[in-house]
């Protein structure tokens, strides 16, 4: 007999997950094929519309706005979280732990204080006028907050902690004499951070831009706060769906697309994770 | 030494305080295949990174061709380092792991393809190339490693222990193949390794550095024939010690009885030494030498080429060996608890300060 796995470990979280997570989302699911009533509530006939009308255009139009903020907030987190982990990685190993603790510290205050941090920031009284004031620039400063460059920069801030650990682990664990072999061999810093450290660790950057994207595109909080009612996201939308329009069966088709675009990018990434660390890949002929 | 084409001078490396490698100065010449021996911790690493460039030395010169290059970056010295470690690039299959040195250098890609090619030949590897390094043999990256850094035909390869990760059977082959390509190549390799058989079989002349600093260089016949201290004697190869003074111009043993041998003039009247002879120089039987011991056989263990006899005596709180060929043992059937007479001559003790 082959020796068993301890898989009965496994049973409190499976038991977790199937009560709050996968049979709520197949009651969503559900919910989305069915037809909403006239004075909100639900009405159990079956029906594609909801489905069809996440592809309307004004609706399809929100979900690629997201996407393109969700984007643009997961590409200057991987650039930013990549290189200071980068810059934490290269620091005596003593020293690390208190680096990353110091990164990943604002993770540990609460999401809606440090949105609101921003405000006050961004705020047309705010500390950034301010100081621009007091620096004696007088015209008129253009409007930071509810903006969709708030949005970004509330998100980035956000989830950078998320990318600077995701890329730290990889750059951390490379051995040394790697890039010094790439040295050895006649090669520049530029040219073997290009093509020994930047490789070796696009898992961690992946990794983290994923996060940082499906993070985003699903967020209410950021868009509402920081961007004013301005624009929606598809969480807002959502949001709005389930909470003030009382359209339950088409906020749970939103969800649904939502929930399908973000499975399909984390099964991307765990894809391309796997590629790259090589010990997947059989026979890749030369 | 005018040909040397590596020239270490008075070279050390200071961490903090420690000095990691404490004055060394060496001579290497071109095609020489030269072996680093020395206990794990005596500084063989370090004095190779600082040729390969990883380290500067904190004092001394690195000359090679007689220019001075102790401060060009690795990547600009025609020498190649091959990794303890092997360094493979894990993302790279191993045609690409040998080419990327030779795109470093920006030939044609019809060279670099040819030469890919040809050191794969080399290290018998060709129908692996499109493999990764995690797909390989300890023994197989050994041979990556190798073709990887040849490929770029730097003036002096330095391999660090290259073959510490084989297992034995290996590591006696791999031995005999890196003189083989060595030759072919005519490029001089500078190899550290604590394996001192490993130093006898390959080099043509070894230093032994213990604690940061050089105890002794010469050929393998040198080096294990006439040890200049107890140190290189006891880490090369076996040596039997018999603690003695100088009495008269003759050493006296521990139990009285003399030995003949030449005494080295460092060592003035009544000090302490110690005599030693190599298992193999002691011959059953008084015979015609002028040395001789006797004692009662403790154990006995054959290795099939020969046997090796563990005596004790009064000369040592140590059993002394000796080493019998085959023919020299059949002649006399040994059993343990035989009292017996062994024999060496002058020419073959050395004498060490104690
Ligand atoms: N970067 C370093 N910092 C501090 N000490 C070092 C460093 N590199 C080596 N050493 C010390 O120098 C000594 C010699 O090391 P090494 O050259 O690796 O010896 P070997 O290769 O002969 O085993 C060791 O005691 C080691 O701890
Ligand atoms: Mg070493």
């Amino acid at each position: 007999m082959a020796d068993r796995k301890p898989l009965y470990l496994m049973t409190p979280a499976l038991v977790w997950l199937s009560l709050f997570m996968v049979i709520p989302c197949l009651l969503i699911l559900a919910l989305a094929f069915f037809r909403r009533g006239i004075y909100g509530g639900i009405e159990y006939d079956f029906t594609f519309e909801n489905i069809a009308l996440v592809f309307d255009p004004l609706y399809a139009g929100i979900f690629i706005k997201s996407a393109i903020i969700a984007g643009q907030a997961a590409l200057i987190a991987s650039v930013v979280g990549y290189a200071a982990a980068y810059a934490i990685a290269a620091m005596p190993k003593s020293r690390q732990p208190l680096l990353l603790f110091l990164a990943i510290l604002p993770f540990w205050s609460n999401y809606l204080v440090r949105t609101y941090a921003w405000i006050v920031l961004l705020n047309r009284e705010g500390l950034i006028v301010s100081v621009a004031r007091a620096l004696g620039y007088n015209q008129e400063l253009p409007s930071l907050l509810y903006t969709e460059t708030a949005v970004i920069v509330g998100l980035v801030y956000n989830y950078l902690p998320f990318v600077i650990l995701a890329c730290y682990a990889p750059l951390a664990r490379m051995n040394a004499e790697i890039t010094e072999a790439s040295r050895d061999l006649g090669a520049g810093g530029w040219t073997t951070f290009r093509r020994i450290t930047l490789p070796m660790t696009v898992p961690g950057i992946a990794t983290g831009f994923v996060f940082v994207f499906v993070l985003s595109i699903g967020n209410f909080v950021t868009p509402a706060l920081l961007g004013g009612g301005q624009f929606q996201m598809i969480g807002n939308l959502v949001y709005a769906q389930f909470l003030t329009a009382n359209d339950w069966p088409f906020g749970a088709a939103l969800s649904m697309a939502l929930i399908a675009i973000m499975m399909g990018l984390l099964t991307l990434q765990t894809f391309a994770t796997e590629r790259a660390s090589g010990g997947r890949v059989r026979d890749a002929d030369g | 030494m005018t040909s040397a084409l590596l020239s270490i001078r008075n070279v050390e490396k200071h961490f903090n305080k420690y000095h990691a490698v404490d004055g060394i100065s060496l001579d290497i010449r071109e095609n020489e295949f030269f072996a680093l021996l020395g206990p794990s911790g005596s500084g063989k690493t370090t004095l190779l990174r600082m040729l390969a460039g990883f380290e500067t030395p904190t004092v001394g010169t690195i000359l090679l061709d007689g220019k001075d290059v102790s401060r060009i970056p690795p990547n600009h010295r025609p020498i190649n380092l091959m990794f303890q470690s092997y360094a493979l690039f894990p993302h790279m299959t191993v045609a690409q792991n040998i080419a990327y040195g030779l795109e470093m250098e920006k030939l044609p890609r019809a060279e670099i393809k040819s030469r890919v090619e040809e050191m794969m030949e080399m290290v018998q590897l060709p129908h692996l190339a499109g493999r990764k390094p995690d797909q390989l043999s300890g023994g197989q990256r050994q041979r990556v490693a190798l073709a990887r850094s040849l490929a770029k035909r730097p003036r002096v390869l330095l391999l660090d222990e290259p073959l510490g990760a084989l297992d034995k059977k290996l590591r006696g082959e791999m031995q005999l193949e890196l003189k083989r390509i060595q030759h072919q190549f005519g490029i001089t390799f500078i190899v550290v390794t604590h394996d001192q058989e490993e130093a006898l079989v390959m080099a043509d002349r070894i230093a032994i550095l213990r604690d940061g600093k050089l105890l002794q260089h010469g050929t393998p016949l040198e080096i294990y024939e006439y040890p200049q201290t107890r140190f290189a004697a006891d880490f090369i190869g076996v040596m039997n010690f018999f603690p003695a003074r100088l009495v008269d111009g003759a050493l006296r043993a521990a139990d009285g009885s003399a030995f003949r041998a030449t005494v080295p003039d460092t060592i003035g009247a009544g000090e302490e030494v110690l005599a030693a002879v190599r298992p193999e120089r002691l011959h059953l039987g008084a015979g015609e030498t002028e040395n001789r011991l006797t004692g009662t056989v403790r154990a006995m263990a054959y290795h099939g080429l020969d046997l090796q006899v563990h005596l004790d005596t009064p000369l040592s709180p140590q059993p002394v060996m000796l080493r019998l060929t085959a023919d020299a043992a059949e002649g006399h059937a040994l059993s343990i608890g035989d009292t017996i007479t062994a024999g060496w001559s002058a020419r073959d003790t050395r004498v060490f300060a104690g």
